[in-house]
């Protein structure tokens, strides 16, 4: 799986297939045959649209630093995979995508604009074991939340709304829970019902915080579909987590993160054993042949 | 002579009101489990209530001032060190009810009163008392079906609401502001002990009954409104407290569907043997 570098970037590129758009941050030139994976300053080819500028951005709960001098881009129908033990501030970098998280030095652009306002545009997946399993709202209702913005303070769902919501839970496959409270489906399902929700707000941005912990065969098959087709659409994903082979099979770039940036580049360039080895603090990786398997997360 | 003259009448009227309200914001404080602060909330407001009534000036006001500080007092005791919103509630809890017992207990006639303020007195409500239970009642069903689906979204998931840009501490701020109104408008009938009975029990009923939000608001309401008219009723028949009456009858009602879910389905059996052991030990 840790193989060559030539795949990732390129081949999301033509997937996009942007029309010729400004480039935002094509400036850098492009990082084509750098065999060793660059950490910083990943700019695909030009033509292409940055969803995502981490400039030398560091995030902070008040005085404290959770996240230092972070650096990448992420283009407009590319996945990143975030990736680093627990605590490393993977839901800290989420939580600052959205604005939730003050950026206190650097700078972190989102979809052309500050976090705050790029908000509108962007959909946030939680952990589905965070929320409530006995509160009384039914799988439609949850993924009618992802319409709330484009609905409006004080009106209630239109028709289109209700298509929209429809589909979305068409595409998870459970359009046949939709009366089915919430709290009753299986972890895996109500992960999927999250992604629902997103889908129906029709985002440019997603952000996944953990979505394939504890979840089952079929769900993780389903959230990967469900990922594959957004990017098609030229939506951008990020996605945080445990998993070394998901990261491979479904995103073009990682970031390595604990606490500071161990690596940001394409996938199989960038998940080399000696970074694995730094971010998870050394003892914490085994190596089988070419496979690196996280022992400790 | 007009059909309000009676005090039967009157009592009957507000205890539909009271209960339809508390059955309907019931649900939201069931769903966000904060029955034990709204129970702080109605003993908080006795003093209040209190203050107000050796002041000569309107009791709802008085009640509802002193809750909006106790809310306050339980956020910002919540915020210390060491402490969390269910030790900080207890002490508004305690404090609250401690303080309007000192007041009373300063006055003459110590134990008439004291009785009054804490088991509520529904058959003394005038028609402005109705009026104004009326009022209240339909601006909290106005909130609500204008910012319904905000509040549900803000009570389920507080991070996705932040994730979409709404406001969830304004959101926080309106939900409590509901529950302490209708907290003000229900003390005076049922008391400051038996208030939570209205603002708990039809809503954890409903929810017995039924999983679908879009049915506990009626359901919560249609209970609140039956325990109310038949605990006036009961009471004018045997001759017994009214507000107790209104409060037994809410119990009775939360035994039997729990009784009915509990023979229905397994998890409720489950709870029932929890129940049990719990009790029994």
């Amino acid at each position: 799986m840790t193989g060559p570098t030539e795949n990732g970037a390129a081949v999301a590129g033509a997937a996009v297939g942007a029309a010729a758009g400004a480039a935002v941050g094509a400036a850098d030139g492009p990082a084509a045959g750098t065999a060793a994976g660059t950490v910083a300053d990943v700019a695909g080819p030009p033509g292409r649209t940055a969803a995502l500028v981490l400039d030398r951005a560091s995030v902070a709960y008040g005085d404290v630093p959770v996240l230092e001098e972070l650096h990448g881009t992420v283009y407009e129908g590319e996945a990143v995979a975030l990736i680093g033990p627990n605590g490393a501030g993977k839901s800290t970098l989420i939580k600052a995508l959205l604005g939730l998280v003050p950026v206190v030095r650097g700078r972190i652009e989102v979809l052309g604009t500050s976090p705050d306002r790029a908000r509108r545009d962007v959909a946030y997946v939680p952990q589905a074991d965070t929320l409530d399993p006995d509160f009384p709202i039914s799988v439609e209702q949850v993924v009618m939340m992802g319409r709330y913005r484009k609905i409006g303070w004080l009106r209630r769902p239109s028709a289109a709304d209700r298509e929209h919501a429809a589909a979305a839970l068409e595409q998870v496959g459970l359009a046949e829970r939709a009366r089915h409270r919430f709290g009753t489906l299986s972890g895996g399902q109500r992960q999927r019902v999250l992604l629902a929700r997103a889908i129906a707000a029709q985002p440019r941005l997603l952000l996944l915080d953990e979505p394939f912990n504890g979840v089952d065969a079929v769900s993780q098959h389903t959230i990967l579909e469900a990922m594959d087709a957004l990017k098609g659409r030229g939506t951008s994903v990020v996605v945080s987590t445990h998993d070394l082979a998901i990261a491979h099979l479904a995103c073009d770039e990682v970031c390595l993160l604990n606490r500071h940036q161990f690596g940001f580049g394409p996938t199989d360039a960038t998940l080399t054993p000696e970074r694995l080895r730094a971010t998870y603090g050394g003892h914490a990786l085994e190596l089988r042949g070419d496979r690196v398997i996280v022992t400790q997360t | 002579m007009n059909w309000f003259d009676s005090t039967v009448h009157r009592a009957m009227i507000e205890a539909a009101t009271v209960g339809a309200l508390g059955g309907v914001v019931g649900v939201l404080v069931v769903a966000r489990r904060l029955p034990f602060f709204t129970m702080a909330l109605t003993h908080a407001t006795f003093p209040g209530i209190v203050i107000a009534a050796l002041l000569g000036v309107d009791l709802y006001l008085g009640g509802g001032l002193f809750g909006l500080l106790v809310v306050l007092a339980v956020v910002a005791l919540s915020r210390g060190r060491g402490q969390d919103f269910t030790a900080a509630t207890g002490i508004a809890l305690s404090g609250g009810f401690a303080l309007g017992v000192v007041l009373v207990s300063a006055q003459d006639g110590f134990s008439k009163d004291l009785t009054a303020y804490t088991v509520g007195d529904i058959l003394a409500v005038s028609t402005g008392d109705l009026a104004a239970t009326g009022v209240v009642a339909v601006g909290v069903v106005l909130v609500l079906i204008l910012l319904g689906k905000e509040l549900l979204l803000a009570a389920f998931d507080p991070t996705g609401a932040s994730a979409l840009g709404l406001p969830t501490a304004v959101l926080d701020f309106v939900l409590l502001a509901l529950i302490e109104v209708t907290v003000v408008a229900v003390v005076p009938a049922l008391g400051a002990v038996l208030a939570v009975a209205l603002l708990v029990g039809p809503a954890a009923t409903a929810r017995l009954l039924s999983d679908r939000l879009a049915m506990l608001f009626p359901l919560a309401a249609a209970i609140g409104v039956g325990c109310g008219v038949a605990g006036v009723w009961v009471s004018t028949l045997w001759n017994v407290a009214a507000g107790a009456s209104i409060a037994l009858l809410v119990g009775l009602a939360f035994g039997l569907a729990f009784l009915g879910s509990a023979a229905r389905t397994r998890a409720g059996r489950a709870a029932a043997r929890r129940l049990a052991t719990a009790t029994g030990s």
